[in-house]
């Protein structure tokens, strides 16, 4: 009796216990039944030309999603992203307008991100507000500031190298008479596979990627294995703060306009990536590859929406179903058994 | 003397898979009587506790209760039937009032029945407190009371059940000396109103002031019942141990040499650990007893830095240490295992291999922070072989592992971050016999290398089997450094029940 009950209890536990690779399963899964269906459902849809409009359109969403999923990772959470986008994204439209070199601009812009994110990190850690509470007043100040510095206006009358790292393409092809054969990669698509597996490598592979595992698992384990937990969290708060900088110079170069309203409510979408992407709220769960998935079932499902010519609106209700529907599987999944 | 038999517990066993954790036990408690339940960790006391409370069933044996047999389903009914236990971590709500938390769950109510009558609630908490004979305001938050006052709150909270039968389960533990008399007086006036109390008290010395009768429990057999009056102290020692040492233990081939490596000054931390001083030689292994709360835990926290009210002195190889936090302990060399593995020892979400090389990803990376899976690997296998941790690879979610298996994996962890001085706070603890010997082969193997060892451990037999010499802590201070060979279970107990001290001698 006994034996039996233990062998279910057992097989109970690893079914929970591989859990995020079922997730994952179902997140590919969702992906790859929203590929089919729009391809059947939608002219033009099934197109090179359109894949990579997708892949541009999901490249914002991704780079902040890549942030914030570490700092989901350690526990934490980052509501200041889309406040950063704006003020990272205005900084470096002012820097140029003011006469910086545009690579000046875009790097002082980065900076800015990282500043942010390092604030978020040292008022997480030194002070210890709750991140929820760091990162909520971070958002306002942020958006304050890029109100203030433009005042409230969106920058315009950039040169064209403003926006040719969002709107240049590599491998473009054309044929001897000069005709367009090949739109080429575009930057942004580029930038998001390279920052993907570089921050997949990080997270994997490397101490400061597995402390950021270990501290979201169990914190004063953690610290009593002799891991400095405050500086690894003000990493995770960096590089998400970076990240959304990069997400708003990209946005920014993409208009050639650096607009100080941009990115309201984009961390919505980013943290919304990484959970259906399987990250775990409570910490110590998640992957890049994840929440890339979470971003393209978000960018595909607005791509194939559009085409079908779906109002916004109702295109909100579906993504916050799906978005229901994966934090459903979160909270499936931390349940005890 | 009153007589009547309230409960009575006849040939009751209790088996887990694996164990007996009660043998057919027997046990009484008359109206208006203390009747203490004795007995090392193990011994069955909570497990008893738990049986009349519902919260277990027991697999033979009866209960009767006020003269018929009784099982009751869960500590709801028995607790409505009269029974009430209070644990030994409180469970208040801080935020709520000493009244809402006496009347929690069972609110008067007014007004067809939806809202709480506050004012009743109110009264009734003020006859409760009155009848306990204490001065607590019943307006006031819980979190602002001392603890001493928060167990009385918990037991007006039994008491407003009208409670026949009030179970206590090391209520002094976190009480001072003023408190425990405060909470005697109590126990009296409840006993002159005729209610039963079992009584579970590690500390034996306190036993005189209010225990009428005696009981014993050891590895989940009924020892004994006397009159509190027929017994000597050290009589009941003798019951509780009562054990001899088999071959558990690996033939020490370490033994301390004359260089003294590890040393501790002046320790102290407020209302926690009082001028702890010892040291350590090479080769030796120095077991720390004490009871639950004695101080143990603090002082090997203390050390490591991982709580930051502390002063004192840490001499490492001669060198003051001047240790902030548990990184600089662990890059001075010193490693700490801590008691509570799911808390403070693991992150059970992850694989096995991760929580063992977690403390030493140096020693497995290659540049720039980058770790080979491949060394990790090797490294885990070695100490999966070494003891013999059960589990399908070393990419198995810790969560999954049995309690000793996840214990072996942290010691592993501790292990493989080689160190000069070694604190184990409860190593073997729910670790199988053969496990165990392991553990005790490879603490000796380490001692011979010549690095310090410390082990903190409730089981008597442990340090008697395994150490040179104990320190034996009693209320947050060291009562006294004996040497094992020279010493008895029965001697550490009397240290650590603060029965004898330092002076006696």
């Amino acid at each position: 009796m006994t034996i039996k009950g233990n062998t279910k209890k057992l097989l109970k536990l690893n079914i929970f216990g591989e859990d995020h690779i079922l997730q994952k399963f179902i997140a590919v899964s969702g992906l790859l039944v929203l590929l089919v269906y729009f391809s059947v459902s939608t002219n033009n849809f099934f197109t090179p030309r359109n894949f990579l409009t997708i892949g541009l359109q999901t490249t914002t969403i991704a780079f902040m999603g890549i942030g914030v999923t570490f700092a989901i990772i350690t526990g934490g959470i980052d509501l200041s992203i889309g406040s950063v986008v704006a003020l990272t994204g205005v900084t470096a439209g002012l820097l140029v307008k003011a006469g910086a070199p545009v690579w000046l601009a875009f790097i002082a812009a980065l900076l800015a991100g990282l500043a942010c994110g390092i604030i978020n990190g040292l008022l997480i850690t030194k002070i210890k507000l709750p991140p929820f509470i760091a990162t909520l007043g971070m958002m306002m100040v942020a958006r304050g500031i890029a109100l203030q510095i433009t005042d409230a206006k969106p920058v315009s009358g950039l040169p064209d190298a403003f926006g040719r790292l969002g709107n240049g393409t590599l491998f473009e092809i054309r044929n001897s008479a000069g005709d367009l054969q090949f739109v080429g990669i575009p930057y942004p698509v580029i930038i998001m596979i390279a920052t993907a597996l570089l921050f997949s490598f990080i997270l994997t592979k490397t101490k400061i990627g597995r402390y950021t595992y270990s501290i979201g698992s169990n914190e004063e384990a953690s610290r009593l294995s002799g891991i400095n937990v405050n500086f690894v969290k003000i990493i995770s708060y960096s590089i998400c703060g970076s990240m959304s900088g990069l997400a708003g110079i990209i946005i920014m170069s993409r208009l050639v306009t650096a607009q100080p309203n941009a990115g309201v409510a984009y961390e919505l979408d980013a943290i919304a990536s990484a959970v259906i992407g399987g990250t775990s709220l409570m910490g110590g769960i998640g992957t890049i590859s994840g929440t890339m998935i979470g971003a393209f079932i978000i960018g595909i499902l607005r791509n194939g929406l559009n085409m079908q010519g779906v109002s916004s609106f109702v295109q909100q209700i579906i993504i916050g179903i799906v978005i229901i529907v994966a934090v459903g599987f979160d909270q499936l999944r931390n349940r005890k058994v | 003397m009153p007589e009547k038999l309230l409960l009575e517990i006849k040939g009751v066993s209790k088996f887990f898979p694996g164990v007996r954790a009660l043998d057919n036990v027997s046990f009484d408690l008359r109206k208006g009587e203390v009747h203490a339940l004795c007995g090392e960790n193990g011994a069955g006391k909570s497990t008893l506790m738990k049986i009349i409370s519902g919260l277990y069933k027991a697999d033979e044996g009866e209960i009767i209760y006020k003269g018929e047999p009784v099982a009751f389903n869960d500590s709801k009914e028995s607790s409505s039937a009269g029974i009430s236990i209070i644990y030994q971590e409180l469970n208040l709500i801080p935020h709520l009032t000493v009244a809402q938390n006496i009347f929690i769950n069972r609110e008067p109510l007014s007004g067809f029945g939806i809202i709480v009558d506050e004012k009743k609630m109110r009264q009734d908490a003020v006859e409760i407190l009155d009848r306990l004979n204490v001065k607590i305001n019943p307006d006031a938050e819980v979190r602002t009371l001392p603890v001493s006052k928060q167990q009385m709150v918990e037991i007006a909270k039994a008491l407003s059940t009208k409670s026949e039968i009030l179970i206590m389960d090391e209520p002094t533990s976190a009480l001072t000396e003023n408190e425990i008399e405060e909470l005697f007086k109590v126990i009296s006036s409840l006993k002159n109103e005729g209610v039963g109390i079992i009584y579970i008290s590690h500390r034996l010395e306190e036993l005189k002031h209010i225990v009428d009768r005696i009981s014993v429990f050891r590895d989940g057999q009924y020892i004994s019942t006397d009159k509190f009056s027929d017994v000597t102290l050290p009589q009941i020692v003798n019951k509780m141990v009562g054990r001899d040492l088999k071959n558990q233990f690996p033939v020490r081939k370490s033994k301390p040499t004359g260089k003294k490596i590890f040393e501790v000054k002046n320790l102290n931390r407020p209302g926690k650990i009082e001028n702890i001083n010892f040291d350590l030689y090479e080769g030796e292994i120095l077991g720390f007893s004490g009871l639950m709360g004695a101080g143990r835990t603090e002082t090997a926290r203390a050390i490591f830095g991982a709580d930051t009210d502390v002063t004192g002195e840490v001499i490492l190889g001669g060198k003051v240490l001047n240790i902030k936090n548990p990184r600089e302990a662990i890059q001075n060399g010193i490693a700490y295992l801590p008691e509570d593995r799911k808390r403070e020892g693991l992150a059970v979400n992850m694989l096995l291999f991760e929580n063992i090389t977690l403390a030493n990803l140096a020693e497995v990376s290659k540049s720039f922070g980058v770790i080979s899976r491949k060394a990790e690997n090797q490294v885990s296998e070695k100490y999966i072989k070494d003891l013999s941790i059960k589990t399908s690879s070393d990419s198995q979610i810790v969560k999954n592992l049995s309690g000793g298996n996840q214990q072996k994996t942290v010691i592993s962890k501790w292990l493989f971050k080689k160190s000069n001085v070694l604190i184990f706070d409860e190593p073997t603890r729910g670790i199988d016999v053969g496990a165990k010997y392991e553990i005790y082969k490879l603490l000796d193997e380490l001692a011979l290398n010549g690095i310090g060892i410390i082990i903190i451990s409730s089981e008597l037999p442990e340090i008697l089997g395994l150490t040179d010499r104990v320190v034996v802590m009693c209320s947050g201070k060291v009562a006294n450094i004996l040497k094992t060979r020279e010493t008895t279970q029965e001697q550490i107990l009397n240290y650590a029940a603060g029965i004898s001290s330092n002076n006696d001698n």
